[in-house]
């Protein structure tokens, strides 16, 4: 069917939904017409419209992940939830928010702010990337390593399945072991099993006090911050981040070139304090500290949530220069090799490399510029040094045309059986974002 | 050919027999089979067809390919503390006891992991590791007995949950024997994130129905520098409710926040470890706070403020660790202490947003009148999970049932506001119908799907978790 001819047919079938005729764009994972559902019951009507027509569908939130996995360029359908946002349900006392899942993560956040209360978990973005954005890709931060992630956050959700019926997994309180816990199936998944339409999160009161803590190594040692990080780790304080900046990203966010731990505390003031002075008491030697005040530390993260290529910023402009973003799991201190080998690779690669990782948590996110070649190749070396540590790599950000030259998701795991039963149980026909996911799922 | 000294014909028998090595490994005869007809729900019975103590893996992996290949239901076990019946062979099962398999292999403190077999016993872990300072979060009631494979298999919670999570968020890494009898690991070397969809947390809490846990990579965490606990006594209940939640409010994140309201005070005081609560109070509150010391005692001070306005009647700090752990005690063999007021109990799992507190309570009372049994509460109240105890005389014609129907009615309740059937213990047998309470038959079916994936023959555990399907159409077939 032809474009026009689809985006006839969906405007006289769905009048009250906003159709869009859509380019193709260098991040792939698009569709021919992009519709607007504002509703979840819109959502379902499009998805069994795709169901009993044989149309794939793409989903896309904030669009911030446009260039994490898949193989397609233009779906069908885009179904895009920028207009299906807002806050459903937030029970103050019971510290639990419903939201839809077009919802920007900042406006969140924000919303809760004002009752003293988060979603504990720092993505990417939060400006741009949505509430579903962040769930579907399983999206953390550093303070990861005080608060957990998605799935240590979301106690239910309402999906969209991919024959239009909506399933609600979990559910409003905290603790909850009735049935499969469902939840986790959805969660990181991509958009493969389902469309996220609402999400219930248990929140967390705000801090009462945070301070961030730079602890700077001037000679490069690996071996130094090892020591340190272990020291530390064995003391009783209670960090919320312990997450070590290679140099080059060092110099962009505080303006020294060295391998920089970024330790962050959130707690009451006395204990914050306390903890600051833990940190100076056991100051190795050759190492510089920055203390950064609550104000300081917000405006550093809020930076640091910027650093990495933002899909929905990308136009196709000639540019030869190609970003990556490659996500590492490793064993926690094995975070110290990753981080030593993506220094070496900007020499060996020729490209530009600002990586950071978490010591107590064991993933780290490497950002590589260059030539396509040389970005490739630098991709394949951490892979093969992740793997050598028995960790995984996964190119979170590539543009289309090379992510069908490398596999994004670094091959199938011995239970790809299981994964592809899941799948095939649940999409049989493949409509959700067809490919996006591990083994082409 | 017969296994060594098994004096059965029985060729299944004698085949798993050959597996695990022999007559020491194997229960088949009816005497012995009797103490494994039921685990902690005991309503139900019956007997398995045979109990196997496979050593490790490969013999796991051996019972679970005899049984898929001869179509013989089978289901694992642990220490048998369940209290929702998820280990009861309810189709004459082979039971595959873990308990043998109950080595730390592994503990690596600077990456904060062990590694444990799935028969290892819950406290035998923080034991293993206090002396360095460190400790496994998760902490249920029969945490010196229960395993973590049956940990893993409930997603058991615990006290302590209300600040540092449940089984699910201190699971790294397994090893599994799929229903068929191959062997997968999923995280492995307990790194977080493993690409593809997150079947640790789908197994998790899957009550042995997906496959049987053999390695279990756990995270281990460094012990609080300071912990502090309060106890403070309510002559109403409502203040208690609401002491709970301007606790919350205020932006605290207790370690633990326990209530017992007075039949539960009446029991504990009765019991083993009584601590000499007064008896004529409504509620107590066990308030736990831990972390940094520096900022534990203006929490506490808070804590303190918070429970004054709400017309507490005495509150007090624990003095030393000694009476910290009597508290514990106290509050940890709650359960059990009913057996001193009376001769049967029936123990539920309700959650609750922690706001309807005094809502569901009341309706709790309301249950218990209508249906003329005591009915005592000790709670998880932090996270809004209840745990009403029904009592009743098992002796009494009827009484049971009849404290069934009122333990259903009490989910009814809280599903109503919206919460859930069950936090911790697990559906298993006992709450299976209830299921209905909270989920349609699509969102059933849609559970039921994933369970064919791993599990297309149903052998593994069956007729547990989910309701009986089209239960009107075998009615009328009966």
């Amino acid at each position: 069917m032809l474009t026009a001819e689809l985006a006839a047919e969906l405007k006289a079938m769905f009048p009250e939904i906003q159709v869009e005729e859509q380019d193709v764009h260098p991040l792939g994972n698009g569709g021919k017409v992009a519709v607007y559902p504002q509703s979840e019951e819109a959502i379902s009507k499009i998805v069994k419209y795709a169901h009993q027509n044989g149309k794939k569908i793409a989903i896309i939130g904030g669009g911030t992940k446009r260039g994490f996995g898949g193989l397609v360029e233009c779906a069908d359908i885009l179904l895009s939830l920028a207009n299906y946002s807002g806050i459903v349900e937030h029970a103050v006392a019971d510290m639990v928010v419903t939201v839809k899942s077009g919802t920007p993560f900042q406006q969140l956040q924000d919303y809760l702010a004002e009752y003293n209360q988060k979603v504990a978990l720092d993505p990417a973005w939060p400006q741009y990337a949505t509430v579903g954005g962040v769930i579907a890709a399983n999206e953390s931060g550093p303070k990861r390593l005080g608060y957990g992630s998605a799935r240590d956050s979301v106690i239910g959700l309402r999906t969209v399945y991919p024959d239009g019926t909506v399933i609600r997994s979990g559910g409003k309180v905290v603790k909850n072991v009735a049935g499969y816990d469902m939840n986790k199936l959805f969660i990181g998944s991509m958009g493969t099993l389902g469309i996220l339409s609402e999400v219930t999160i248990k929140l967390r009161p705000l801090p009462k006090y945070e301070s961030l803590v730079l602890l700077s190594f001037q000679t490069g040692d690996i071996d130094s911050i090892r020591s340190f990080a272990v020291q530390f780790l064995d003391s009783m304080m209670e960090p919320v981040c312990l997450e070590l900046l290679n140099p080059s990203l060092a110099e962009r966010l505080v303006g020294q070139r060295a391998y920089t731990l970024a330790i962050g505390f959130e707690d009451v003031e006395s204990a914050v304090h306390y903890q600051e002075e833990f940190v100076q008491r056991i100051q190795p030697p050759n190492t510089t500290i920055a203390i950064f005040s609550p104000q300081e530390a917000r405006s550093f993260w809020n930076t640091f949530y910027q650093i990495g290529p933002n899909g929905a910023n990308m136009k196709e402009d000639g540019n030869t220069v190609v970003e990556a973003v490659v996500k590492i799991g490793v064993v926690n201190l094995d975070v110290l090799h990753i981080l030593r080998e993506s220094e070496l690779l900007q020499d060996v690669c020729h490209v530009n490399i600002e990586a950071h990782g978490g010591l107590a948590h064991g993933l780290c996110q490497v950002y590589i510029k260059g030539a396509a070649e040389s970005v490739t190749a630098a991709i394949e070396q951490l892979r093969a040094t992740a793997v050598q540590r028995k960790g995984y790599a996964i190119v979170k950000h590539l543009p289309l045309s090379l992510r069908r030259t490398i596999d994004v998701w670094g091959g199938k795991p011995s239970y790809f059986f299981l994964l592809e039963g899941i799948k095939t149980k649940i999409d049989p026909n493949r409509i959700l974002n067809d490919q996006r996911f591990v083994g082409g799922i | 050919m017969r296994g060594k000294g098994i004096h059965t014909n029985d060729p299944h028998i004698q085949a798993l027999a050959r597996i695990v090595g022999g007559e020491k490994s194997i229960l088949y005869k009816k005497e012995d089979l009797l103490a494994y007809d039921c685990d902690g729900f005991t309503v139900h019975r019956h007997l398995p067809k045979a109990v196997v103590f496979p050593k490790n893996t490969e013999e796991v992996a051996a019972i679970v390919k005899y049984c898929h290949e001869h179509d013989l239901p089978f289901l694992a076990r642990g220490a048998g503390t369940g209290l929702s019946g998820g280990a009861i062979p309810l189709n004459g099962e082979v039971i595959i006891s873990l308990v043998r398999m109950k080595r730390l292999i592994s503990v690596d403190l600077e990456n904060r992991r062990a590694v444990v077999e799935p028969g290892f016993v819950n406290l035998k872990l923080t034991n293993s590791i206090s002396d360095r300072g460190y400790y496994y979060a998760p902490d249920p009631s029969s945490q010196y007995c229960c395993t973590i494979g049956g940990n893993v298999a409930e997603n058991a919670g615990g006290a302590h949950c209300l600040k540092y999570g449940v089984t699910t968020n201190h699971i790294l890494g397994l090893e599994v024997v799929l229903p068929n009898g191959e062997i997968v690991e999923i995280g492995e070397n307990g790194i977080p994130d493993p690409p593809g969809y997150d079947l640790l947390g789908l197994l998790t809490g899957s009550e042995g129905t997906l496959g049987i846990v053999t390695k279990i990579t756990v995270r281990i965490l460094k012990n609080p520098e300071a912990k502090q606990t309060v106890l403070a006594y309510f002559d109403r209940v409502a203040d208690a409710s609401q002491a709970v939640s301007d606790i919350i409010s205020a932006g605290m994140v207790p370690a633990a926040l326990e209530m017992m309201d007075q039949t539960a005070i009446e029991a504990v005081e009765a019991a083993a470890f009584p601590v000499g609560h007064p008896k004529d109070i409504e509620a107590l509150l066990l308030i736990e706070v831990d972390g940094i010391s520096a900022g534990i005692a203006e929490q506490i001070e808070a804590i303190l403020h918070i429970c004054r306005q709400r017309n507490v009647r005495e509150v007090k700090v624990a003095q030393n660790e000694q009476e910290r752990a009597r508290w514990w005690a106290n509050r940890k063999t709650g359960f059990g202490a009913m057996g001193a007021i009376s001769p049967d109990y029936l123990v539920q799992d309700g959650v609750i947003p922690r706001s309807k507190l005094p809502e569901v309570l009341q309706q709790i009372q309301q249950i218990s009148q209508k249906y003329g049994l005591r009915i005592a509460n000790i709670f998880h109240a932090g996270d809004g999970n209840l745990h009403p105890l029904v009592l009743f005389d098992a002796e009494k014609p009827g009484e049971t049932e009849k404290a069934l129907a009122a333990g259903s009615e009490c989910l009814q309740a809280c599903a109503a506001v919206g919460g859930s059937i069950t936090g911790e213990h697990g559906v298993g047998i006992e709450k299976k119908e209830e299921m209905r309470f909270i989920f349609n038959d699509e969102e059933i079916i849609a559970q039921t799907n994933i369970r064919d994936v791993f599990n297309p023959k149903n052998l593994l555990n069956a007729g547990k978790l989910f309701p009986t399907p089209g239960r009107c159409v075998e009615v009328k077939k009966g």
